[in-house]
């Protein structure tokens, strides 16, 4: 027999699944002190994935909803108010309680917290601050705390939020305008990035001012910001996404964006598409973020000789990269600097590190690069190491980038089960 | 050939005292039989290495002094189940010493690779045991109580302490595994060598809670399993309490996922 909170568990977990982003966010170390009262700690780095799911994603936080009514009408949403699901709602308590229970058995991290719209926006809000509130001050958690908040609760409300959480997100949803007015006619991007830009400062007045006495300013959302956008619900090409992505680590100073492929889901509104959005489609806007922010690319160059500023789904966008850029191959594993090594195809920021540090030491030959376990398959094209080089046919085209598809493809389904 | 058993676990105190003495005795590695707790008693006495301070000290004295890195390393790769563990470390310790003090910069080193590896297996082990050890509560003298057990795959257990000793500081707890069990009361720990499993706590209230979490939040449509064996392999299985729902949920997975979309053409 199920009871009751068992009920409301299974619905308000399946709600928040939908929702990309999983892990916890790095917020600092800290934990309580001694003599101090309270339990938990963050461990710095992006906290533990204490299981994992059969689709192969990490358990970090406990993800729920508060409830999955809701006042709004988005179409992309199982929860908006014209949909037909089992609805439920949990008590400031029940959250409270859930989250101290799992936390004390090492199941989770931490709370991952997002919510339908009741009543209005503020109470939503209101409700969600409680949750937070009780853990860090009735029961002195330290551990990590993620609030989802309501487009268009007061500016009060989501401030008093950015006190207790470690990072508050609010989506985006859609990188433009004209795609929220068609599938979120209640919401307005203008009110979501006024809600970024005011965190934004908030967090940066945190981390750098102190109070007339001297003091510290209290932490405020030490984990930042992250947002989600919906990707192949409305018609916007990778260029208009990742353009809007770009803009929001610039202006705003996000963390995180995470893409969302659109899924269809039980119930869904007509003008939806019928067919779920390619989740290769996904996993490329995600490569390419990753080149943006940790491999010094520019959208430019991702999106260089592209068709239809759509990313290239037969090859990820490094390797797309290198194959437009043949000419700039292959490359010297002993002599080239950091930033070239980066755009070998094959080579992530860990390997280069570790070439970086042994090339010191002796020149490079191939066997020392099996040793450092390097994608040798996929490198070869790209690279001469002391004794090698490789043959003129490899970097000739027609056949490396149809090789390449080849292995990536095997790469995919492999990984699928 | 000198035999020396190291008879603590994971032993890196007793394997660096012996080491210092055998390496100031100039005992090459290759003479040595480097043994750990774990082999069984297979010889009727242990040879004690000689006195260190008795012996002589030829020119090309040992300096006995590595890169502080080294120490960490070693009391990483002591944590190693392998019984080579000692002779590996002894050999490198010895090349250091006689060979080349810049030996650890060697990243390509036959010996070094073996250590690195070790040291990898090791840390990795030490992360999931603060992933996926999993609490039950009971009461004990009036308290609540959390214990659990678990298999670590190598001596893991002592490096991942400061982790609940931090995270779970005000409550009392005890983790038992097969070669040692901790018990911390909110103020100090206690160690406890073989521990009785069926100290563990039969259930749980709230497992239920996070059995029906965990299934709740699995996509039906994104099966992915070999993402997940490869970061939760089955040998970590048998103490997850959710793992036993992991193949209704692949079995099932099908169904739903077609079940969604069958709602979804009506
Ligand atoms: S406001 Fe949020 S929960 Fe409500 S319908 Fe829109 S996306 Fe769904």
């Amino acid at each position: 027999m199920q009871d009751k909170i068992e009920t409301k568990l299974e619905i308000l977990a399946d709600a928040a699944k939908y929702d990309a982003s999983c892990a916890s966010g790095s917020a600092g170390k800290r934990s309580a002190g001694k003599g101090e009262k309270g339990i938990g700690s963050l461990t710095g780095g992006s906290g533990i994935c204490h299981s994992f799911t059969p689709d192969g994603r990490c358990v970090s936080l406990l993800k729920i909803l508060m409830t999955n009514y809701c006042i709004y009408d988005c179409h992309y949403c199982i929860n908006r108010i014209s949909s037909n699901v089992r609805r439920a709602r949990f008590t400031v308590q029940e959250v409270v309680d859930l989250t101290l229970s799992f936390y004390k058995r090492n199941y989770i991290e931490g709370l991952f917290l997002s919510s339908g719209i009741i009543k209005d926006p503020d109470y939503t809000m209101e409700s969600m601050v409680k949750i937070a509130k009780s853990l860090r001050l009735d029961h002195h958690f330290k551990g990590y705390i993620h609030l989802k908040t309501i487009p268009n609760a007061s500016p009060e409300l989501q401030e008093e939020a950015g006190l207790y959480a470690d990072r508050l997100s609010i989506n985006i949803e859609m990188p433009t305008q004209k795609g929220l007015n068609t599938f979120a006619p209640e919401k307005n991007i203008s009110d979501i990035t006024g809600s970024m830009g005011r965190l934004k400062d908030k967090i940066s007045e945190h981390k750098t001012s102190k109070t007339h006495t001297g003091k510290k300013l209290p932490r405020f959302a030490p984990g930042g910001q992250s947002t989600q956008m919906i990707v192949g619900a409305d018609a916007s090409d990778d260029k208009t996404i990742l353009n809007s992505s770009v803009n929001l680590y610039q202006t705003h100073k996000l963390r995180r964006v995470y893409y969302s492929a659109f899924s269809p889901i039980p119930d869904a509104s007509l003008i939806l598409p019928l067919k779920p959005a390619p989740l290769i489609r996904e996993h490329r806007l995600y490569q390419a973020d990753w080149l943006l922010r940790f491999y010094d690319f520019s959208l430019d160059e991702i999106l260089q000789g592209t068709t239809n500023n759509m990313l290239d789904m037969d090859h990820d966008p490094k390797l797309a990269w290198a194959l437009r850029n043949r000419h700039l191959f292959p490359i010297d594993i002993n002599k080239a600097d950091k930033k070239l090594l980066l755009r070998v195809p094959g080579l992530g920021a860990l390997t280069v590190q570790k070439i970086i540090k042994a090339r010191k030491y002796c020149s490079l030959s191939w066997s020392d690069l099996t040793k450092m376990r390097v994608p040798l398959g996929k490198v070869k094209p790209f690279i001469t190491a002391s004794d090698y080089r490789p043959p003129a046919y490899l970097l000739d085209m027609e056949t490396l980038s149809h090789q390449l598809k080849q292995t990536e493809q095997l790469d995919l389904f492999g990984r699928a089960v | 050939m000198k035999t020396i058993r190291i008879n603590t676990l994971p032993g890196y105190e007793e394997w660096r005292d012996n080491a210092k003495s055998c390496l100031l005795n100039y005992i090459p590695p290759s003479s040595i039989i480097w043994k750990g707790a774990e082999q069984t008693q297979d010889e009727l006495f242990k040879e004690l290495p000689e006195n260190s301070k008795s012996s002589a000290r030829a020119k090309n004295e040992p300096i006995l002094k590595v890169p502080k890195s080294f120490v960490e390393l070693a009391q990483t790769a002591c944590c190693h189940n392998t019984p080579e563990r000692f002779a590996l470390l002894y050999k490198i310790f010895w090349r250091i010493n006689f060979e080349n003090r810049k030996l650890l910069n060697q990243s390509l080193d036959d010996d070094l690779i073996l250590l690195n590896k070790m040291v990898k297996e090791v840390r990795r082990d030490s992360y999931k045991i603060t992933a996926f050890l999993r609490f039950r509560e009971t009461v004990y003298d009036g308290r609540e109580h959390y214990v659990a057990w678990y298999e670590p795959f190598h001596y893991t257990l002592e490096r991942s302490l400061p982790f609940f000793t931090k995270r779970f500081r005000n409550m009392n707890w005890s983790i038992l595994t097969p070669y040692r069990a901790a018990h911390w009361d909110g103020k100090s720990l206690f160690l406890q060598d073989n521990p009785d499993p069926s100290q563990l706590p039969e259930e749980d209230k709230i497992e239920k809670y996070w059995l029906t979490y965990y299934a709740g939040i699995f996509n039906p449509a994104r099966v992915k399993k070999s993402a997940m064996l490869a970061q939760m392999p089955k040998k970590y299985w048998t103490n997850l309490p959710e793992a036993k729902l992991i193949p209704d949920l692949l079995q099932n997975s099908e169904a739903k996922a077609r079940e969604m979309i069958d709602k979804i053409k009506n």
